[in-house]
């Protein structure tokens, strides 16, 4: 017995050994040049050189402080980084997004960038977006990109149905589900939209209807599905099963897979990522005549959850601000606008934006997309802990299971509170 | 009745290369057709256009090759590495009775059930004090531990399929124990050994989460983890050229393949019905 | 009186030779293990006891982490997480279903490749396709094929007269059946090759023997080749199934679990468990049910194999 005692108490004295006495050894504080390791993940060829010119901009202009780019993966970068932060073996500069580093930030693991945030990039960035990078007061990550969903139309089919293209500041639900129900004829569907993965779309959406999805942050958090989280649901199923206006197979797909049936003219319309202009552009069949609608507004307006792209700071650093004043750098109007330009995606600064659409604008579809980047506000599910199950195991099963009719709107909501409840007990 | 077998036979052997390899033929497919026609709803196993450039984004893409160097050197290193000392271990698991065999047995399974999520951390650690972490001879020295459990499993079902009275008949000519390995037990195993060398190869080579959480710089990436890059996030994947990386990355398991085989096939109970 | 002096001699001295010779083939036996054992015991064996032991603390993956052990805590709070038991049991209709359709398949497709067919070298290296193809763009290749429009499936079906429209990942009665002929397909080489290594040492005159007696095709499969391969169809179902019910990120990539739950492998809900939510005690909480169940199935498996085992060759 008590030998067995022993043995249990000398396994979580080397576990908890393992765990946490491992000193970091990111530090040269020695003179000489600092360097910093910065692990991007842009992916496109176009974002990677625009990366590297910037940070070759940087160590050209700062011989002190030289930042070597580590390139990692979109995919699979958060198992990554959970091992490095627990191994103490992180970069100093972390690329990533809102969603992914606010836990990492509730765990202790970023650095405060507050102090070093400008009053001028503080202006420059819209209030919303700034609230999606700060945790408990803290900044802990510099937004630098950012993408809304966005309806691409075919105009052709829009004209052939005699629809004229809406031109306002924003367009409602009800237009769009009007346009739909209309453009619906000689075997077109009004519009398809990839909804494989419900549950990304229905809450970045919520904020237009006044739904939140939760209240409270970090472990205290409750999940509350009422009219306003019910409503982008019950609409795209009013869509699908009364108008039958959505084409149906889109719902089990991918957003990319049903740019296919946008392509060749089975949908009229279709809600996408703002970044899939870059793709249309790309794949479209010569001639194929776009346009992206104006943004979408609710009854509670056109905002839409941002979960922007973020350059971060390991807490432990050697070199917090060094790392600090190479983001800042990073995050100049010229830098984002060309890194954004790369990616097709929206800066998240004022400035930055406006220097985009003042060389972009007249480019198709980039006008509508830039302005609606206006409209990306915080949401609550970033500062929820368990998030990412819910998402997984309650939430899109949920979605997939009302989008099927298996479940009504009623059992909807109770599937998402009753999965919560039980994931966060 | 047998005048029909062997064509029925011949029909469901297409039908199972059919089942396996059309895979593979969609991918070189993908891998030559342009994004406009891999993003359009027409279906077609020849492209309309030979889209070549594929191939000239995947090489162009940072580090491919040297990633493809890197994974086959630890898949190279890893499978000798395994054979050999699986080979012994296992003979000795096999003929071994009770309760020593039994350990072997159960630990090799629940090596296997325990969810690698939970290892990697503490493992990741240990290579760290023993100064193997973010390096290709760590990585290999994982791999070898994680297929040899594997590898001694399979091997030591080989091994018992060998009646003992085989050896033991060159036990009474009078040669020795390891004489008696060398020249009877190790040449039958002979296809167990080639098809153990295949999957250690496989393993290693296609191996992705311990690679991806253990290297840390781009320069010891091995090739999954490169061919994983062309996926970015929102699900943006650049299709053309991941396929025809993916190809490219095919080849040198055909080519293993293809060498082993020989080995895999020949008949050689001929040795021992020789002897 | 020599007798009872003879007898004792005669007694003592194997006895002492065969002390001397256990003795001498232990240490054979363990210079023989040893390069396998080191590299289990530091690599494999020493994170494993570590990750068991946080199944007893409340451990999270934090910058600081401060935790106690908490004994069966983490066991009684799983007891009530009724979405890891409904996972349990599709990962394990994943699993069965998996393993078997393998083994069927592979002893089919490893019969034809050892029975004289011409252009044997060629197809025993496209039988090993899977293998070649990077895990990477598996699922993404699957998708493709599968895909409801646009897809070589439904547009060969459609060729054929059959309805070319079933969304084979998207259906909640096709996802699963689609995801498990995915699993089929990329376990086949691995069996398939085992098998028929094990079929190479068989005996020919086993056949031989069989065929002369005049036992028809079957017969002889169920007289020589299925006891002779018995050993080994025991080991790589085993290894099938273990491996089967581990691989979450086919399923994962695949359909992300969906549709409405239909895909949801248990092996998943440890990774989020661990990774997503920091439970990491929790989480390890969960892999030794995961163990428990899978150990507790492959002793009543293998049992049952090696008691037939006897039967028969005492038969």
């Amino acid at each position: 017995m008590k030998s067995r005692r022993v043995v249990t108490a000398a396994l979580l004295a080397v576990s908890s050994l393992l765990l946490t006495a491992c000193g970091g050894d990111s530090g040269d504080s020695a003179g000489g040049p600092v360097t910093l390791t910065f692990q991007s993940l842009s992916d496109q060829p176009a974002a990677i050189a625009a990366t590297t010119k910037i940070v070759d901009d940087w160590n050209k202009s700062h011989p002190d402080v030289q930042v070597k780019v580590v390139q990692a993966g979109w995919d699979g970068v958060y198992d990554k980084l959970i091992t490095q932060f627990n191994a103490n073996s992180a970069p100093d500069i972390i690329h990533y997004e809102a969603a992914g580093v606010v836990p990492f930030a509730a765990d202790g693991y970023l650095a405060d960038l507050t102090p070093y945030v400008s009053e001028q990039k503080r202006a420059d960035i819209p209030k919303g977006v700034m609230d999606s990078v700060t945790v408990g007061g803290q900044v802990i990550a510099y937004p630098t990109e950012l993408q809304s969903y966005v309806v691409f139309a075919n105009r052709a089919l829009l004209q052939k149905a005699g629809v004229t293209i809406p031109s306002g500041e924003t367009m409602t639900w009800d237009q769009l589900r009007e346009i739909a129900k209309v453009t619906t004829r000689d075997g077109a569907y009004g519009l398809g939209w990839g909804l494989s993965s419900p549950t990304a779309a229905f809450v970045a959406l919520a904020p237009g209807f006044g739904g939140k999805y939760f209240e409270g942050t970090g472990r205290d958090a409750k999940a509350v599905v009422g009219t306003g989280e019910l409503a982008l649901p019950k609409l795209v199923d009013a869509m699908a099963q009364q108008d039958k206006s959505v084409l149906p197979v889109t719902l089990t797909q991918s957003g990319s897979k049903v740019l296919a049936s946008f392509y060749a003219g089975q949908v009229a319309m279709t809600v996408q990522g703002s970044f899939q202009a870059a793709n249309i552009a790309k794949d479209a069949p010569a001639g194929f005549d776009w346009v992206v609608l104006p943004p979408l507004a609710g009854p509670a307006g056109p905002a839409q959850a941002a979960n922007p792209q973020t350059l971060s700071v390991n807490k432990d650093s050697a070199h917090v601000k060094e790392a600090a004043e190479f983001i800042d750098f990073f995050t100049s109007t010229e830098n984002l606008a060309a890194l954004n330009e790369a990616d097709a995606l929206i800066p998240p600064t004022t400035s930055a934006r406006e220097a985009l659409t003042a060389k972009l604008g007249s480019k198709n579809g980039w006008n509508a997309i830039l302005s609606s980047g206006k409209h990306l506000t915080s949401a609550p599910y970033l500062f929820v802990d368990k998030y990412a199950q819910w998402k997984d195991t309650v939430a899109t099963p949920a979605f997939q299971r009302f989008l099927g009719r298996e479940l009504d709107a009623d059992g909807l909501a109770r599937a998402l509170q009753d999965g919560w409840q039980t994931i966060s007990r | 009745m047998r005048a029909l077998a062997r064509p029925a036979q011949y029909a469901a052997l297409l039908l199972y290369i059919l089942f396996l390899g059309f895979p593979l033929l969609w991918l070189i497919s993908a891998s030559v057709k342009s994004s406009r026609e891999l993003n359009s709803l027409t279906v077609s196993l020849l492209p309309q256009q030979w889209h070549w450039e594929n191939y000239v984004e995947a090489l162009s893409r940072q580090g491919l090759v040297h990633s493809a160097w890197n994974s086959l050197v630890v898949a190279l290193v890893a499978t000798a590495v395994v054979v050999v000392i699986a080979l012994p271990a296992s003979y000795v698991l096999a003929r071994l009775r009770g309760k020593v065999r039994a350990a072997g047995v159960g630990w090799i399974l629940v090596s296997q059930v325990f969810p690698v999520v939970l290892v990697i951390l503490p493992l990741f650690l240990i290579l760290r004090t023993i100064g193997l972490a973010d390096s290709l001879a760590g990585l290999t020295l994982v791999h070898v531990t994680y297929m040899l459990p594997f590898a001694l499993w399979m091997l030591q079902g080989y091994v018992s399929a060998i009646p003992v009275e085989l050896e033991e008949a060159g036990a009474v000519d009078g040669a020795s124990r390891v004489t008696v390995l060398r020249t009877i037990v190790f040449p039958l195993l002979a296809p167990g050994i080639a098809a153990t060398a295949m999957f250690s190869f496989v393993s290693s080579w296609n191996e992705f989460f311990f690679a991806l959480v253990l290297l840390q710089s781009p320069e010891n990436y091995t090739l999954p983890i490169t061919l994983k890059m062309f996926i970015g996030g929102e699900g943006k994947v650049a299709l053309g050229p991941l396929a025809a990386g993916a190809v490219l990355a095919a080849v040198p398991s055909i080519v293993f393949f293809t060498l082993l085989r020989r080995r895999l096939t020949s008949g050689l109970m001929a040795g021992a019905v020789k002897g | 009186m020599t007798t009872p002096t003879l007898a004792e001699k005669t007694k003592a001295a194997p006895q002492r030779r065969r002390g001397t010779l256990v003795r001498a083939r232990r240490r054979e036996a363990i210079a023989l293990v040893m390069p396998s054992l080191i590299p289990i015991l530091v690599l494999s064996v020493a994170p494993l006891v570590v990750a068991l032991a946080l199944a007893f603390t409340d451990a999270r993956l934090v910058r600081n982490p401060d935790y106690e052990f908490v004994g069966l805590d983490n066991f009684g709070r799983l007891a009530g997480n009724s979405f890891f038991w409904d996972s349990l049991r599709i990962g394990l209709i994943w699993t069965v279903g998996v393993t078997v359709l393998q083994l069927a398949a592979s002893m089919g497709l490893a019969l034809l490749l050892n029975s004289g067919l011409r252009l044997q070298g060629l197809t025993r290296v496209l039988a090993l396709v899977p293998w070649a193809m990077p895990p990477v763009v598996v699922a993404i290749m699957w998708q493709m094929i599968y895909s409801a429009n646009g897809g070589p499936l439904n547009a060969f079906l459609g060729s054929l007269g059959l309805p070319d429209d079933t969304n084979w990942l998207g259906d909640f009665a096709t996802a699963l059946p689609a995801v498990i002929l995915v699993g089929v397909w990329v376990g086949m080489p691995q069996t398939t090759v085992t098998l028929l290594a094990g079929l190479q040492q068989i005996p020919a005159e086993l056949h031989e023997a069989a065929s002369m007696d005049g036992a028809g095709a079957w017969r002889r499969f169920t007289a020589v080749t299925w006891p002779s391969l018995r050993p080994i169809v025991t080991s790589i179902t085993s290894l099938n199934f273990i491996w089967n019910f581990n691989s979450f990120s086919l399923v994962y990539v695949l359909t992300e679990g969906g549709p409405g739950g239909r895909t949801m492998v248990p092996i998943l809900f440890t990774y989020l468990e661990a990774f997503k939510n920091r439970n990491i005690g929790y989480a390890a909480a969960m892999g030794v049910v995961l163990v428990i169940v899978i150990v507790l199935l492959l002793a009543i498996y293998l049992r049952s194999q090696f008691r037939d085992d006897r039967t028969e060759r005492r038969g």
